[in-house]
């Protein structure tokens, strides 16, 4: 079974201070730390995982700058066989759409059964690679997936759905599928397959391979901006009778009852 | 690692030399004797097998996180990550071998692959992203010395006094903080804090494997000192201490530091301070590794206890100085959660109480916050403070 899997370099900002950079429309980058998108791990080690069972091979793809060559060789050691780089360089302004069509620029070339990705960044929280991607490709997809079995062919997909519902559905292969965190256990490199990485060609696909006359950008960011903290405080004094009586008269007013 | 493949499989040469470049140098000096395995902590933990004494082997054998099997690479790793970097098989090594730089060499290419524990990601994270592994604000760095009037350091003072991250954010740790200083403030001491400014020193994240972070973290905070005027340094924190004396130079840092127990005992012997109420308890000392193993301060903290009228000064016979055995929280394994049979703060907190004190005497943030979390988690009678808190209740 040969599985694709498009994984993305990412910006940790949980634990960070996001600062809007002058340009109105784009984060503060120079500060942070980045490592391969959550969901994304997600994706990699379901491939791995499908790999072990049916053989076959793993391509992984990013689309970003030189540093993503770092999250391709973690996805190389934790058990990719090739990784390939779109140069996000020579691509100018980027949003879900464009990317989805150069990934499907480099993705139509090669064989493949099954194409993964994560099901949102936690960057930019599009959530439109996915489902964009199998489009372009003419193959179905299935967002959220949060378990997978295939049998001849057939895959047997559940979805997350709201209020805790799950939805089981089947796809013929070849076919795309956008994974949810929890899934799986993402695994460890080990340290021969992180010295077998180390020396693995990253293949390079610039404008050279793509033209760029065709691509589209659907979407623009006019502006980036942290939401103002709104935060509402009233403290309602007197005795207990006074403090029900306008405490049950707010919780009316407001329509919570 | 213990390793169920057979030998002649997991043999790499290639491993080794890529463990070797990553500061593993020390593994052909190992001739298997054993003297580490008797003095690991593990080993009188008993219910987990780390056969310290096998790794330097390992490693020369390229056998270490090295398997392919997920689950067993897991347990390897995880193996990887239980040394607390106590260095008491530095100390025993006939050979001085420094086991716990061989294990570093094998985390810092975990970790540059993303294959380390998850909550040690998270504190790396959130000592690089906010300047301290509890994700606490910055700007609430100093909020501990609010009403106690510290000034900032500026040129001019003598001392910079670096609190470390846990007395500054943790409700109960920040009373150590605030009894050094009212402890500084009554012997006249010029000091001051780098208040907002101060970030981790990185000690945990280096011993934990993340060398990049650790790097960053160090140029930033030598390049805030320097840039204050900082000469003299006093430490609450032994592995804040570690790193400004020891691995800070390194990057070029040319900083005089001193423990506050070096300089409080400093003060009694000059007669500067003065303790003068009584404290009529039995109280033993821990030696923390990072303070007396590592850097060799035995005599000051004891000095300092046993200025203190009434106290009565307890030893962990066998097994104090360079014996003493680790709470359980260096390198990293302050935020890691074992089994409850399988934890080497409940072996040394056995030790402590049976010497009969009522108090344990630390003088590390990290062994104070162990102990705390043990005799919670074990019920037992017994309490802890920092040898400052004692200090200033003496004083006060």
């Amino acid at each position: 079974m040969d599985i694709i899997v498009c994984i993305k370099r990412v910006p940790q900002t949980a634990e960070a201070k996001v600062e809007i950079e002058s340009s109105g429309k784009d984060i503060v980058k120079d500060r942070l730390t980045f490592d391969i998108n959550e969901s994304d791990t997600y994706a990699l080690e379901e491939a791995v995982l499908l790999k072990e069972k049916f053989g076959g091979t793993i391509t992984v793809i990013s689309l970003g700058c030189s540093d993503a060559d770092d999250t391709l060789r973690i996805a190389l050691a934790k058990g990719a066989d090739t990784a390939i780089r779109i140069k996000a360089e020579d691509f100018d302004e980027l949003d879900g759409y464009k990317t989805a069509q150069l990934l499907s620029a480099v993705i139509k070339d090669i064989h493949f059964d099954v194409i993964f990705t994560g099901c949102i960044a936690t960057d930019d929280a599009y959530s439109q690679i996915g489902a964009t991607l199998a489009e372009l490709l003419g193959i179905p997809h299935a967002t959220l997936v949060t378990n997978i079995e295939v049998i001849d062919s057939i895959s047997h997909v559940h979805r997350e759905l709201e209020g805790g519902l799950q939805e089981h559905i089947e796809i013929f292969l070849p076919a795309l599928f956008t994974i949810q965190t929890g899934i799986n256990v993402p695994r460890y490199a080990s340290l021969i397959a992180i010295k077998r990485a180390a020396g693995k060609e990253i293949k390079l696909v610039g404008q050279n391979e793509i033209s760029k006359d065709q691509l589209l950008l659907n979407t623009q960011i006019e502006e980036l901006f942290i939401p103002p903290v709104a935060k509402q405080v009233k403290i309602i004094t007197g005795s207990p009778g006074e403090v029900s009586e306008e405490l049950a008269g707010i919780i009316r007013e407001k329509g919570l009852i | 690692m213990t390793n169920k493949r057979s030998l002649v499989d997991v043999i790499n040469p290639e491993i080794r030399d890529f463990l070797v470049e990553m500061g593993a140098e020390d593994i052909y000096k190992c001739y298997q004797c054993g003297k580490c395995s008797s003095i690991c902590p593990w080993f009188q933990v008993g219910t987990y097998d780390f056969p310290i004494f096998r790794l330097s082997l390992e490693t020369a054998l390229g056998m270490v996180a090295s398997s392919e099997d997920k689950k067993e690479l897991e347990e390897e790793v995880d193996k990887l990550y239980r040394c607390v970097g106590c260095e008491a098989c530095v100390d025993q090594c006939p050979h001085g071998i420094n086991i716990p730089n061989i294990l570093r060499a094998a985390r810092r290419l975990l970790v540059d692959f993303g294959s380390y524990p998850d909550i040690l990601k998270s504190i790396v994270q959130k000592i690089h992203d906010v300047g301290n592994p509890l994700g606490e604000e910055r700007e609430k760095r100093s909020d501990w010395a609010k009403q106690l009037n510290v000034p900032n350091f500026q040129p001019g003072i003598e001392y910079l006094y670096f609190a470390c991250c846990i007395p500054s954010y943790d409700p109960r740790v920040q009373n150590v903080a605030q009894a050094t200083v009212r402890i500084l403030q009554k012997s006249g001491c010029s000091f001051g804090i780098l208040g907002v400014q101060e970030n981790c020193c990185g000690e945990a994240i280096r011993r934990i494997g993340a060398e990049k972070v650790f790097k960053e973290v160090t140029k930033a905070n030598i390049s805030s000192f320097e840039s204050a005027g900082v000469e003299k340094i006093l430490v609450t924190s032994p592995h804040c201490y570690t790193s400004f004396k020891n691995d800070y130079p390194e990057f070029g840092a040319n900083f005089e530091v001193f423990h506050i127990t070096q300089y409080f005992s400093g003060l009694i012997e000059k007669g500067k301070i003065q303790p003068i109420k009584r404290f009529d308890k039995k109280v033993v000392y821990h030696d923390p590794c990072n303070l007396g193993r590592q850097n060799g301060i035995y005599e000051e903290p004891r000095n300092i206890l046993r200025n203190i009228p009434g106290l009565e000064l307890l030893e962990v016979e066998n097994f104090n100085r360079s014996l003493s055995v680790c709470c359980g929280a260096g390198s990293g394994a302050l935020w890691m959660e074992w089994e409850k049979d399988e934890r080497i703060g409940d072996i040394r907190i056995n030790q402590l109480v049976d010497t009969g004190a009522e108090i344990i005497a630390v003088a590390c943030p990290y062994c104070l916050q162990m102990f705390e979390e043990t005799i919670k988690s074990m019920e037992l009678n017994i309490e802890v403070m920092d040898v400052a808190e004692i200090l200033w209740e003496s004083i006060g």
